[in-house]
C-alpha cells in the first residue's frame, strides 16, 4: 500500500447510522416486512409444515441407522471391560485397546455414513421424483380401470 | 537433557503462533481465482483442523504417563476420546450443522426458542471450557518444568499469555488452516521420535514391558522424590539415601529397607543399583496418582465401575466440548459434516496409537517416573533416556515443540469459544459496550480463571483432569443434543432442569473430588467417575420434566426438527456453488 | 479376585448371548422384510407413482377452465374414471368431449346440465339415447365449482346405472373443483411474485443490466467464446438476483453472485478495474440477508471508476471473528462527503446516490439490531471502506433455496 493511499485513508471519517442521527431522536424501527415465520413463505416452509410425516419417516430411518451403529458399538466395546477383567494375558489388553478398537470404530462409522447418506438419497428420491416427471403428463391415459384400483398410470412410470 | 534445543524449539513454536496470530493467515485471491476463494472447506481439511484442535497435549502426555504407571487398562482413555466421535457422528454431526448454530448456546436457543435456556447453556460451556483449559495449562507447566527446571506455574502462565494475546489481538484469522497444520505437526512430532525409539528398542533386544510385576531398573538410577510419598516394599531393598526416610535423615548413606511401608519425604534422593526392583507407590486417597488407581484394578468392583464411568464420559462427552461444536459450522452442509467426522475418526485414531507406545517404552526405560510423580513427562524424557546424545536431544526438542504446539492450539480454540460465549451471554452488556474491548476482557477472563484455579487446586494426572471435563459435558450437553435432535417433546423447562441436574451434579462431584472433599472408598470412586450416574440423571430429568410440561413445547419444534434432518437438497440451504463448472 | 472374575465371566457370557440373539433376530427379520418401512416398500412406491400419475391431470386444469385445458384434462379424467365417455362444460357451452358418441350426444348436454349448473347439485339421469348400439345409456352430471360458485359441469356416461359411476363422477368433479380453485390462487400468487421481482429489480441498477448486455454484445463479433461465457455469467447472475423467494442466503452464494457481477463489470471496464479478495473459508457458510453485499460492491465499483482514468482497486475481505464474520468492501475511488452520506443513511436522499447503502444498512439493522448497521469510513477523495459485522447465528435467520 503506497504512502499516497495511506494519506488518503487518514482523511476518512467514520459514518454509521448512529452518527448520522447525531442528537436527533432515534426513529422507531420500521416493522420488518416479513417476520421470521411468515404465514405463506415459499415451498420450503410449506414442506416443513405439510410434510411432518415425511420428516418423521426420515427421522425414524436415520434414528434406526444411528441406533444400529450405537448397538454395534455397545455390543463390541461394552463387554470388553468385563472380558478384560478376567485374568487375561496382557497382550490381549494391548491388542484390544491399543490397536484393535480403532479399526472397529472406524468401520462402524463408515457403515453409518453410507447408510445415512443412502437414507437421505432415498428420501430425496421419494419426495422429488414426482416433480421431475411432470413432463410425462398425459402418458397414463390408456388405462380404463375403475377409480382407485391403483393400476392407473403405473405404465408410464415403468417406461 | 540438553535444554538449549528444547528451549529453542518451544520458543520458535511460541513465536510462530504469535506471528500467525498477529499477521493473520489469509488467503488472498484476485478475481480470476474467485472460485477458489469462495469454495467452502473440504471435509479432509476441516477434519484435520478439528483433530488438530482436539488432540490436546494434556491428553497424549497424560495417557503415556498413566500407561507407564498403571498399565494398558489406561488405554481406555484414547479409545474413549476416539469413539466419542463415533457417537457424535451417528447422533449429532449432521443435524448440528443443519441447525445453523455456531456455539452450543446457539443450538439451545435455536431448538428451545428460549433465552434462558441459552444463558444456562452458556454457563455450562464456560464451565466445561475452564475444566478443559485447566489440564492444558497444568500440562504446559509440567512440560516446561521438565525441559528447563522452571517452577511449574511458569509454563501455564506462558501459554495463557500467548493465547490471550493472540486471541485478543484478533484471533487466529483463518483458524482452519492453522489447526489443520497443527494436527500434522503433532503427528510428526510424535511419530518420528517413536520410529527412532522403536528402532532403538528393537536393537536393544526388544525387552517386554511388564506391568504385572514391579519394574526392574536397568541402570544405576537416582530418583529425586518431588512430593512426599509412601512406598510399599515386598522384599528388602538396598538404596543410597540423601534426605529423609521414615523420619530418619540420611546423607548419602546406603541403607537396606525392610519389607513393608515406608515414608519418603519430599526432596529426598534415592540411588538404586542396576537390577534393583523399583518400589511401588502405596496409594491412598490424598495421593494424586491414586486417582486412576481404581481403573487399573485392585479394589473389588471399583475397577469395572471406573472403567464404565470413563467409557460413558468419553463416548458421550466429546459432542459437548465447546471447541469441537464450533468447528462443525465450517462444513458447508450436513453431509459434509458427517464425512468430516468420519475423517476425524481416522485421524484421531491414528494419532492415539502412539501415546500407548510411549507409555510402554517408558515402563521399560524410565519406570522411576512413577515414583517421582512426573509420569506425565514420560514422552519428553524418553529420547534422552533411550537414544541419548545429539539425536536424543533433537528428538526431545521435536517432542517438546509438538507438545507446546498442542497446548497452544487446544488452549486457543477453547479460549476463543469460552471468550465468545462470555462476550455474548455472560458478561453484562449494552449495545454500545459490545465489540472489541468487551471481547478482550472476556479473553482475559477465559484464561485467568483456569490459571488461578490451577495454582490452587490439587494436582491430578492431566489425563484424569481431561476426563473430568468430559464427564460434565456428557451429563449436560449430551442429553440436550441427543434429545433436542431426536425427541420432539423436549421443552425448555425440561432441558434446563436436565442441564442443571445432570451437568450440575457432575460438576459438583468433580469439583468436590478435585478439592479433596470426597470421602474414602466407594464414595470417592462414585464422585471421581460421575458419568455412570450423572448421564442417566441428566437424560431422565430432561425427559420427565419435559413430559410434565407439555404446554411448553416450543411452537417451532416441527419446523426446526425438519431443518435438522432434511437434506439440504430439499431445504435448499446448501451453497449452490457446486452446481456449475 | 476370583469371585470378581467369575462374575465378570458370567456377565460377559450373558452379554455375548444377548448379542447373538439380537443379531440372529435382526438377520431373520431382514430376510422377511427387505425394505425400510418408513421410506417405502417397492409396492408402496409403485402406488405412490400411480397416484402421482393420476395427479398429472391437474396441471392443465391449474390454468383455469378453458376449451384447451378441458380438452387436455378430459382424456386423463376419463381414464381415471374408467367410463365410456366424458364431457366437460362451462356455464354456457360444451368445452370438451372424450370418448365415443359425441355425434349424437353432444347436442343434448347443455339442456341436461342446465339444472346442475343452476342448483349446483349432481344428477344421475338416463342418457335418453335411442340408438341400441350406443354404449352411453346413463349419465351422471356433477357440478364443477370455484370460489365464485358453479363454473361448469362434468358429465360422465356409463353403459348402465351404477353406484360406482355416481360415486366416481362426483369424487372426480370434487377433485377438479379443487384444482380450479387452486388455479385462481395460482393467478393471485403469480401477481405477487411479479411484484416481488419488480421490487428486486429495483435493487439492481437497470444501468448495470443495459451496460452488461452492451458489453456482451461488443464481444459477440470479436470474441464469441468470451461473449458466450459472459452471457452465461449474466444468466446466472440474474437468475440468482431474481430468485423468487427467501430472505436469506449463504455468504458463499452471495460471493458467487458478486463474482459474476465483477466478471460482467470487468468486461466493461477491462484492466481499469482491479479486485482483491481475502476470504476466510470458515465464514462461507454464514447466513446473511439476500443481496446485501452486492450493492456495496456495485457502489465501490461505481465510486472507484468515476472521473478517473487510471482505474481503481476494490478489496473485498471476509474474516472470521469468533461468533461473527466481518466483511469489508473497500475502494480507492472518489469517496463521499460524510455529511451527505449521513443524510443518505437518515433516509434523506439529497442527490439520489447511495440509496443502495442506505437500503442495506436498514436491512442489516432490522435483522441483527442497531449495532450491526454499516460502518463506513470515507471522505471526499479518500476512497471508502464499508464494514459489515454478521453474527454467525441469529434465531430466525436461515438460508433458503436459491
Amino acid at each position: 500500500m503506497s504512502e499516497h493511499q495511506a494519506a488518503r485513508r487518514s482523511r476518512r471519517e467514520t459514518v454509521t447510522y448512529a452518527s448520522a442521527l447525531g442528537d436527533r431522536p432515534v426513529p422507531p424501527p420500521r416493522p420488518r416486512p416479513r417476520t421470521p415465520h411468515p404465514p405463506a413463505r415459499s415451498e420450503i416452509d410449506e414442506q416443513t409444515t405439510l410434510g411432518h410425516t415425511y420428516v418423521r419417516s426420515l427421522m425414524r430411518s436415520q434414528l434406526r441407522a444411528a441406533l444400529t451403529a450405537l448397538g454395534a458399538l455397545v455390543l463390541l466395546v461394552g463387554p470388553l471391560p468385563l472380558l478384560l477383567a478376567l485374568p487375561a494375558p496382557e497382550t490381549l489388553v494391548w491388542a484390544a485397546l491399543g490397536f484393535g478398537a480403532y479399526p472397529v470404530v472406524w468401520a462402524v462409522a463408515h457403515w453409518y455414513v453410507r447408510r445415512a447418506e443412502r437414507n437421505e438419497r432415498d428420501f430425496t428420491g421419494l419426495v422429488e421424483t414426482g416433480s421431475a416427471e411432470t413432463g410425462s403428463a398425459e402418458t397414463g391415459s390408456a388405462g380404463t380401470g375403475p377409480v382407485g384400483t391403483g393400476s392407473v398410470g403405473t405404465g408410464s412410470v415403468e417406461r | 537433557m540438553n535444554q538449549t534445543y528444547a528451549v529453542a524449539a518451544v520458543t520458535s513454536v511460541v513465536l510462530a503462533t504469535v506471528l500467525i496470530g498477529a499477521l493473520g493467515l489469509r488467503i488472498s485471491r484476485t478475481t480470476s481465482d474467485f472460485y477458489v476463494a469462495s469454495r467452502t472447506v473440504r471435509p479432509a481439511l476441516n477434519a484435520a483442523a478439528i483433530s488438530g484442535e482436539y488432540l490436546s497435549a494434556a491428553s497424549f502426555l497424560g495417557i503415556a504417563g498413566l500407561v507407564l504407571v498403571q498399565g494398558p487398562a489406561m488405554l481406555w482413555y484414547p479409545v474413549g476420546y476416539t469413539a466419542g466421535y463415533l457417537v457424535l457422528l451417528v447422533l449429532v454431526a449432521a443435524p448440528l450443522r443443519r441447525s445453523g448454530a455456531y456455539t452450543l448456546s446457539d443450538f439451545a436457543e435455536a431448538r428451545l426458542e428460549s433465552r434462558r435456556a441459552r444463558r444456562l447453556a452458556s454457563l455450562l460451556v464456560v464451565g466445561i471450557g475452564w475444566l478443559y483449559l485447566l489440564p492444558q495449562l497444568q500440562g504446559a507447566g509440567l512440560t516446561l518444568e521438565i525441559l528447563t527446571g522452571a517452577p511449574d506455574w511458569v509454563g501455564g502462565l506462558l501459554v495463557a499469555l500467548v493465547v490471550t494475546g493472540t486471541v485478543a489481538a484478533g484471533g487466529m484469522r483463518s483458524i482452519t488452516f492453522v489447526q489443520a497444520f497443527q494436527y500434522w505437526l503433532k503427528l510428526t512430532a510424535l511419530l518420528v521420535p517413536a520410529l527412532f525409539l522403536l528402532a532403538a528398542w528393537y536393537g536393544d533386544g526388544a525387552p517386554r514391558a511388564r506391568f504385572d510385576a514391579p519394574a526392574v531398573l536397568r541402570d544405576h538410577t537416582v530418583v529425586r522424590i518431588a512430593d512426599t510419598v509412601r512406598i510399599g516394599l515386598a522384599a528388602p531393598l538396598t538404596v543410597t539415601v540423601t534426605g529423609s526416610v521414615d523420619s530418619v535423615a540420611y546423607t548419602g548413606r546406603t541403607v537396606t529397607l525392610a519389607p513393608g511401608a515406608h515414608h519418603v519425604l519430599g526432596g529426598t534422593s534415592l540411588a538404586f543399583a542396576p537390577g534393583s526392583t523399583l518400589p511401588e507407590r502405596a496409594a491412598d486417597g490424598s495421593d494424586p496418582l491414586g486417582w486412576s488407581q481404581p481403573l487399573a484394578g485392585g479394589r473389588d468392583g471399583h475397577q469395572l465401575y471406573a472403567t464404565y464411568g470413563l467409557i460413558l464420559a468419553t463416548f458421550l462427552g466429546t459432542m459437548g466440548l465447546p471447541h469441537v461444536a464450533v468447528r462443525f459450522y465450517t462444513s458447508p452442509h450436513g453431509r459434509a459434516a458427517r464425512r468430516t467426522t468420519l475423517v476425524v475418526l481416522g485421524l484421531v485414531g491414528a494419532f492415539y496409537l502412539l501415546p500407548g507406545l510411549y507409555g510402554a517404552l517408558g515402563r521399560i526405560y524410565a519406570p522411576e517416573l512413577a515414583l517421582t510423580g512426573s509420569a506425565d513427562a514420560a514422552v519428553l524424557v524418553l529420547p534422552d533416556r533411550i537414544l541419548g546424545g545429539l539425536l536424543g536431544d533433537l528428538l526431545g526438542a521435536l517432542l517438546a515443540a509438538g507438545a507446546f504446539a498442542a497446548f497452544l492450539s487446544t488452549a486457543s480454540g477453547l479460549t476463543m469459544s469460552v471468550a465468545g460465549v462470555l462476550t455474548q451471554d455472560v458478561l453484562p452488556s449494552r449495545a454500545s459496550s459490545r465489540g472489541v474491548r468487551h471481547f478482550r476482557l472476556a479473553t482475559l477472563l477465559a484464561t485467568a480463571v483456569p490459571l488461578a484455579v490451577g495454582v490452587v487446586a490439587s494436582k491430578v494426572p492431566v489425563a484424569d483432569a481431561v476426563g473430568l471435563a468430559f464427564a460434565v459435558s456428557a451429563s449436560s450437553f449430551c442429553p440436550l443434543l441427543v434429545l433436542g435432535i431426536w425427541w420432539r417433546r423436549l421443552t425448555p423447562p425440561g432441558a434446563m432442569a436436565g442441564l442443571l441436574l445432570g451437568g450440575g451434579s457432575a460438576l459438583a462431584a468433580v469439583m468436590a473430588t478435585r478439592a479433596g472433599l470426597a470421602p474414602e472408598g466407594w464414595a470417592h470412586t462414585l464422585m471421581a467417575w460421575p458419568a455412570v450416574w450423572s448421564v442417566p440423571l441428566g437424560f431422565l430429568t430432561m425427559v420427565l420434566v419435559s413430559l410434565a410440561t407439555p404446554r411448553r413445547i416450543p411452537p417451532g419444534t416441527p419446523a426446526i426438527l425438519a431443518r435438522l434432518h432434511l437434506p439440504e437438497e430439499i431445504t435448499g440451504a446448501a451453497p449452490a456453488q457446486e452446481a456449475r463448472r | 479376585m476370583s469371585g470378581i472374575a467369575l462374575a465378570a465371566a458370567a456377565a460377559a457370557g450373558a452379554v455375548l448371548l444377548a448379542a447373538g440373539f439380537v443379531l440372529g433376530r435382526s438377520a431373520a427379520r431382514r430376510g422377511g422384510r427387505a425394505a425400510d418401512a418408513d421410506l417405502g416398500t417397492p409396492v408402496e412406491r409403485a402406488t405412490f407413482h400411480t397416484l402421482h400419475t393420476a395427479s398429472l391431470a391437474a396441471p392443465p386444469l391449474r390454468a383455469g377452465l378453458t376449451e384447451e385445458t378441458a380438452r387436455k384434462a378430459a382424456r386423463t379424467l376419463r381414464s381415471l374414471l374408467g367410463t365410456e365417455a366424458l364431457c366437460l362444460t362451462d356455464r354456457g357451452a360444451v368445452l370438451a368431449w372424450d370418448g365415443p358418441g359425441e355425434d349424437h350426444h353432444r347436442a343434448h348436454v347443455p339442456e341436461q346440465a342446465a339444472e346442475t349448473l343452476a342448483t349446483g347439485r349432481s344428477r344421475s339421469v338416463h342418457s335418453g339415447c335411442d340408438d341400441p348400439a350406443c354404449p352411453l345409456r346413463w349419465a351422471v352430471i356433477a357440478p364443477l365449482t370455484g370460489e365464485d360458485g358453479v363454473l361448469g359441469a362434468l358429465v360422465a356416461y356409463g353403459s348402465r346405472e351404477s353406484a360406482v359411476l355416481v360415486r366416481a363422477a362426483t369424487e372426480v368433479a370434487r377433485w377438479v373443483s379443487v384444482q380450479l380453485e387452486l388455479a385462481e390462487l395460482d393467478r393471485s400468487r403469480t401477481r405477487m411474485v411479479e411484484a416481488e421481482i419488480r421490487a428486486l429489480r429495483a435493487q439492481i441498477s437497470p444501468h448495470f443490466i443495459f451496460n452488461s448486455l452492451a458489453a456482451i454484445a461488443s464481444f459477440v463479433r470479436t470474441d464469441p467464446e468470451r461473449a458466450r461465457e459472459l452471457l452465461l455469467e449474466f444468466a446466472d447472475f440474474t437468475r440468482y438476483s431474481f430468485r423468487k423467494h427467501g430472505e436469506f442466503a449463504q455468504l458463499a452464494d452471495e460471493l458467487r453472485s458478486i463474482e459474476q457481477y465483477l466478471a460482467l463489470a470487468g468486461a466493461r471496464f477491462g484492466d481499469r478495474l482491479k479486485v482483491t479478495l481475502q476470504i476466510a473459508p470458515e465464514v462461507l457458510p454464514v447466513t446473511l440477508p439476500f443481496l446485501c453485499l452486492q450493492p456495496l460492491v456495485e457502489n465501490a465499483v461505481k465510486h472507484g471508476l468515476q472521473e478517473r482514468e487510471r482505474g481503481c482497486r476494490v478489496t473485498i475481505a471476509a474474516r472470521d471473528a469468533g461468533a461473527e464474520a466481518v466483511v469489508t468492501v473497500e475502494d480507492d475511488g472518489i469517496g463521499m462527503d460524510p455529511e451527505r452520506l449521513r443524510a443518505v443513511l437518515r433516509g434523506e436522499h439529497p442527490a439520489g446516490s447511495g440509496i443502495g447503502l442506505s437500503n442495506v444498512d436498514e436491512r442489516l439493522r432490522q435483522v441483527y439490531g442497531a449495532e450491526h448497521g454499516l460502518v463506513i469510513e470515507t471522505g471526499v477523495g479518500a476512497g471508502m471502506k464499508v464494514t459489515v459485522r454478521i453474527p454467525k447465528y441469529r434465531p430466525g435467520v436461515h438460508p433458503s433455496a436459491p
